[in-house]
């Protein structure tokens, strides 16, 4: 060892000796340690790999069928936008020629021939609207919350949901079928004895109740979901993603969904499969009304 | 760091998708920084054995969300910064090394000699690491913190400054007043 005491112009003098020390040091945190820590691990590791499977089906199945909406719109915007530049053309040679020119088809005239500029000045105020945000697109986990751009293609495919089949056996195939529109048939609802038979009650509970009750949930169809908690459906029950009826509606800004479930009892800290909770995934949306409905209930 | 392999911030993403094995390599790659950090600051190796798992299970729990922005190693000694705070905090244990009897006795009783090293150099090893882990006791305890933080984890002044939600500034002095007061306190033990 060097006796001679380091010096103020050896600017690592200390950060070496600290790190020659170190190196000799035998002191090891304990074996129990690494084993309970990596053994740990593990059994995250393996929770996850399976939701982290199960989130990629589930997220192909939300964004596209969150996107229909957007799609729709932005078509209906663009046909309408073509029925504007297009219907003055056909208007104008039906003007009858023989009579005194009146005032308004002149008007009409002048329009089809200046409407260029207003209408194209028209034009981006309507087509330069981004479309409709999913308020669940706000949240931070990824798996559950496809962005727009990623899901461009399925976007425009509103039909998309009956094409993603979800595993065979598994709670999300309920939902699946639900989404695609299950046949109007008469259905019965487990633990009630009487059949529910109408057609539009059938295609809301649909075949899985718990799906359903999710579903209703998420839509918002308090008609639904009233009707399912009566049937005492499995108020907490999860789809591949571990999300609750309650997460769904907190995603979606379901608020009296929210305050429907939490009454019945609803478990407001059920995490999902990422660890998310309600609480958090409301803040994250900035639904201030369910946050504080949450915090009512206990939610952490 | 990636000590010729893969990044931590790749091991990391790895393990959020299911990986266990990149979560060992992690382990692996940290495991003594984060333990030194632990069992230097609070003196108490049973106390830093039970940081050390705490630490680490809130690395493997929060693996999904973290987030690329700051560097690994930044937000895995903020984890262990802060699960130290939350424990002196609960146990009302004040940490003053010399009131909870430092261990450094103990540690340094413990030094081998590594094969291949002689009994002299065991000897001077022994004799440096006895002077260093008491004259690190003897930091103030900001001054401690800031000077492991940044030696363990490898991390610059701005790193440390993020950690300890402290200035640039102040950081930098505790950093400069660590290392000068080791420096006095080694050449009095040498």
């Amino acid at each position: 060892m060097s006796r001679m005491p380091p010096t103020p112009e050896q600017p690592d003098d200390v950060d070496d000796q600290y790190r020659r020390a170190s190196a000799l040091d035998p002191s090891r945190p304990g074996e129990a340690v690494s084993r309970t820590v990596l053994a740990y691990a593990a059994q995250l590791a393996a929770e996850r790999a399976a939701a982290y499977a199960g989130n990629k089906l589930k997220s192909r199945r939300t964004a596209s069928h969150a996107w229909w909406r957007p799609a729709i719109l932005g078509t209906l915007a663009a046909a309408g936008l073509a029925g504007l530049l297009i219907a003055p053309q056909f208007l104008a040679p039906r003007a009858p020629p023989v009579a005194e020119p009146a005032p308004t088809a002149q008007a009409v005239d002048s329009t089809a021939s200046e409407s260029a500029p207003p209408q194209s000045a028209q034009t981006p105020e309507v087509t330069a609207r981004p479309p409709v945000p999913v308020r669940s697109a706000n949240l931070p986990t990824r798996a559950t919350h496809a962005r727009p751009k990623a899901n461009g293609a399925t976007a425009a495919l509103p039909a998309q949901p009956t094409s993603v089949a979800p595993p065979a056996g598994s709670e999300a195939a309920g939902t699946g079928a639900f989404v695609a529109g299950a046949p109007a048939r008469e259905l019965r609802v487990p633990g009630s004895p009487s059949a529910v038979t109408s057609i539009a009650a059938a295609a809301r509970i649909g075949t899985n109740p718990s799906a359903a009750l999710r579903r209703a949930a998420e839509v918002g169809d308090l008609a639904a979901l009233e009707a399912l908690l009566e049937k005492q459906t499995d108020i907490d029950s999860r789809d591949g993603a571990g999300r609750t009826a309650l997460m769904l509606a907190t995603l979606h800004g379901q608020a009296d969904a929210v305050t429907a479930l939490l009454t019945h009892g609803a478990d407001p800290n059920a995490a999902d499969a990422d660890g998310t909770t309600p609480l958090q995934a409301a803040t994250a949306g900035d639904h201030q009304t369910i946050v504080a409905a949450l915090r009512r209930y206990g939610a952490r | 760091m990636t000590d010729g392999g893969e990044s931590d911030e790749a091991l990391i993403g790895r393990y959020a998708r299911g990986d266990a094995a990149a979560f060992e390599l992690l382990y692996r790659r940290h495991e003594m920084r984060i333990w030194r950090y632990l069992e230097r600051n609070v003196g108490n190796r049973a106390t830093a054995d039970e940081l050390m798992q705490e630490v680490w299970f809130a690395v493997a729990r929060d693996a999904v969300r973290y987030e690329p922005t700051a560097r690994f190693t930044t937000w895995l000694f903020t984890i262990a910064r802060n699960r130290m705070i939350d424990s002196n905090r609960m146990s009302r244990r004040q940490v003053s090394l010399e009131a909870v009897g430092y261990e450094a006795e103990s540690v340094v009783a413990q030094l081998t000699t590594e094969p291949g090293v002689g009994p002299l150099a065991a000897v001077v090893a022994r004799d440096q690491a006895t002077a260093l882990t008491r004259a690190i006791g003897q930091l103030a305890r900001e001054q401690r913190d800031a000077f492991l933080l940044q030696i363990e984890g490898d991390l610059s002044i701005e790193e440390v400054a993020t950690i300890t939600r402290s200035s640039f500034e102040t950081t930098k002095s505790r950093l400069r007043y660590a290392r000068n007061r080791l420096r006095e306190l080694l050449s009095e033990y040498a």
